[in-house]
């Protein structure tokens, strides 16, 4: 018997006034890479902002438990804390806020949770610098502002440096490969592969079946509509690519 | 007019340049009164209820320590230093000047305004001479009492080793004090020197008091000052703060002014550009909450060819704090191949708080480049979500947003000792 990490039951939420998750069930176990492909506008990114905790993005009826705890009384640093990381689609700028000030502020809140010592100085530079060397992130890029100037590829790979470094127990992949050469998204999939074992779990969003190559799944599920309308395995993904979406979209 | 005009014997009075000057500061004072809101300068930053508070001027001449007889002040009014870097300390107590020996380089004369009065020649043609006091209403009740601060010249080429540090350290025991101080200081051709200014409180924290200070600068062909100032007084405090400065052919004045206290507070600084290529660079910051009022005003003329400004401003202001900038670039005809440059810029943490933006842009000259801007707002809800998203506690974030957000402008403090005393002075308390 598998132990579950995130169990969604009939969730439905909006923003604005929008209703757009509209009942939402799915359940991730531990050391399982589950994928939701589906096309523009389902609502992929918004079910990804209600599992962090976006303020704006109303969960009005459904349950989600997180390491069996209720994920949505939580603020959304604590579900940082707990363990969920979402890999942004368009990480924003921090002007003024360096690279490393950032994430050594997240590495200890986060340890601090799990009633782990803080990393003095010397402890995070070491760790960092090791993290950003394999994927290639350079010194000079973590003086850097946080995102300001970066390139799309630049942008992820930051991204993927943060999650190797907050070890996260779930991570969601939000279209991770928009705006990426072939290249950047093999440095983001090897990066984010490298963090996957039998305790973590993974969900990749994701409107192409081409990250599928490089970050397998188990379980592709197709998003239309709010919810799920099909699930099945890594093989559903190469199906879509091959039939498109119109097929769900036209069941509304 | 009672309150803040009253008839008491200063030393001096027998000299009747300075009588006749004390006199002129006396009269304008009287018969302008204080700014209301109908005047101009003033019409964001009303000194509110000054008048009914009688502040009282002390006149106790000498060293009195204030701290009683344990007194363990060593540290902040005698002899001992208070920055934290390395610097020739003046240390004001209560707006008296502490007698103390500084061992000063060849070429730099420190002493008391008084003094210079009596001994230096030079000081006749200085004192009042850089601003009008019809424009001024609390210089010139600053000029009726004349009596306090320290005249500093920087010889020929001299520059000094250290920052001459002003640090005015405030505990009144008693409440209502005021006092004026007026600190004029020369640099000679070709000098360089930075003058560090310090207004800090202990003790009382509501103590209120009245800070009234006219710093009259006048740097020579080639010379340049770095002028660095933390406010920081006691948070019912008044502070009041002229900065007159005229540059001469090819000098330079750079000025960085950091504003945390005070419950009315106004830095202003007039600054002339008198001859070719003279430069000034006047930034400013501010950080600011409870009730308090905070004026950042600026006045750069460019009177002659290829002089050049440029302003940084910005400003944090919470709770029911009201940040005020006003800001002016004068072009005078024939001051061709100038270029003035001004941005504020401000950060409101709640809804209470306000900002009063007057940028003043006046070109009598072609050829001229010239730019204000000013801009405005909250703290970015995506970029707190993204450190929230990461484990940062949201008053953390906010508080490491805050602090990123006036990095830029102190990042442009040329000293690096200097600049890290001011980031840690802005940081949230």
């Amino acid at each position: 018997m598998k132990t579950p990490i995130l169990e969604i039951e009939d969730l439905c939420a909006r923003v604005a006034d929008k209703e757009i998750i509209k009942g939402f069930s799915l359940t991730i176990n531990e050391g399982e890479v589950h994928a939701i492909m589906g096309p523009n506008g389902a609502g992929k990114s918004t079910l990804s902002y209600v599992l962090c905790g976006k303020p704006g993005y109303e969960v009005t009826s459904g349950k989600i438990l997180f390491k069996g705890k209720n994920l949505l009384r939580m603020t959304p640093e604590e579900r940082a804390r707990e363990g969920m990381f979402l890999i942004m689609q368009y990480p924003v700028d921090i002007p003024g806020v360096p690279v490393t000030t950032f994430l050594k502020h997240a590495v200890n809140a986060v340890r601090k949770h799990q009633n782990l010592p803080e990393l003095d100085t010397m402890e995070f530079i070491k760790l960092v610098r090791e993290e950003g060397k394999k994927l290639g992130i350079s010194n000079d890029m973590l003086k850097r502002p946080v995102n300001v100037g970066f390139s799309g590829g630049e942008k992820k790979r930051l991204e993927t440096l943060q999650m190797a470094i907050l070890k996260p127990r779930f991570a969601i992949l939000d279209e991770a490969d928009s705006g990426l050469d072939i290249d950047a998204m093999k440095v983001v999939a090897d990066g984010v592969n490298a963090e996957r074992n039998e305790h973590n779990a993974l969900l990749v969003i994701t409107h192409y079946q081409r990250l599928l190559n490089y970050i397998v799944p188990d379980f592709v599920h197709v998003f239309a509509d709010g919810h799920i309308v099909k699930s099945g395995g890594k093989e559903l993904a190469t199906e879509l690519e091959e039939t498109g979406y119109a097929q769900f979209v036209k069941e509304k | 007019m009672g309150g803040l005009l009253q008839n008491i014997k200063l030393p001096g009075d027998d000299i009747p340049w300075l009588e006749g000057l004390r006199e002129k500061g006396r009269c304008v004072f009287a018969g302008k009164g204080l700014p209301t809101a109908k005047t101009e300068a003033w019409k964001y930053t009303r000194p509110r209820d000054l008048q009914a508070d009688d502040f009282v001027l002390e006149t106790t001449a000498g060293h009195e320590c204030h701290c009683g007889s344990n007194c363990d002040c060593e540290k902040t009014c005698g002899e001992g230093s208070v920055m934290p870097f390395e610097a020739y300390e003046l240390h004001f107590e209560n707006g008296k000047l502490q007698h103390e020996h500084l061992h000063l380089p060849q070429g730099v004369t420190v002493m008391p305004l008084m003094d210079a009065i009596l001994q230096n020649e030079d000081i006749r043609g200085r004192l009042g001479k850089s601003f009008d006091l019809q424009d001024y209403p609390f210089a010139a009740l600053n000029t009726a009492y004349l009596e306090e601060g320290v005249f500093i010249n920087i010889q020929e080429n001299i520059s000094p080793d250290k920052p001459l540090a002003i640090i005015n350290h405030t505990h009144a025991r008693h409440d209502n004090l005021l006092f004026n101080l007026r600190n004029v200081i020369v640099l000679e051709k070709n000098s360089r020197a930075t003058i560090v200014e310090a207004y800090i409180y202990s003790g009382a924290e509501k103590s209120r008091y009245f800070a009234n200070v006219v710093n009259e600068i006048y740097i020579g062909r080639g010379a340049e000052v770095r002028h660095y100032k933390l406010q920081n007084d006691a948070y019912k405090a008044v502070h009041i703060s002229l900065n007159a400065v005229k540059v001469k052919a090819g000098g330079n004045y750079e000025a960085f002014c950091l504003q945390r206290g005070a419950d009315l507070a106004r830095n202003e600084t007039h600054v002339v550009l008198a001859e070719e290529k003279a430069r000034a660079k006047v930034d400013a910051a501010y950080h600011i909450a409870g009730w308090a009022t905070v004026d950042t005003t600026t006045d750069i003329e460019h009177l002659a060819p290829e002089t050049t400004s440029e302003q940084l401003v910005k400003g944090v202001a919470g709770g029911n704090a009201r940040g005020v900038f006003q800001g002016k670039i004068h072009i005078a005809p024939h001051a061709v191949k100038t270029e003035g440059n001004q941005l504020h810029k401000a950060l409101l943490l709640t809804d209470e708080a306000e900002i009063d933006c007057k940028p003043e842009l006046e070109i009598f000259a072609d050829d001229v480049k010239c730019s204000h801007g000013a801009a405005s707002g909250e703290l970015d809800e995506e970029q707190l979500f993204y450190m929230r998203a990461r484990g940062i506690g949201e008053d953390e974030a906010r508080r490491i947003l805050i602090d990123a957000y006036l990095e830029d402008v102190i990042n442009r403090i040329e000293e690096p000792a200097v600049r890290d005393w001011i980031a840690e002075q802005a940081r949230q308390k």
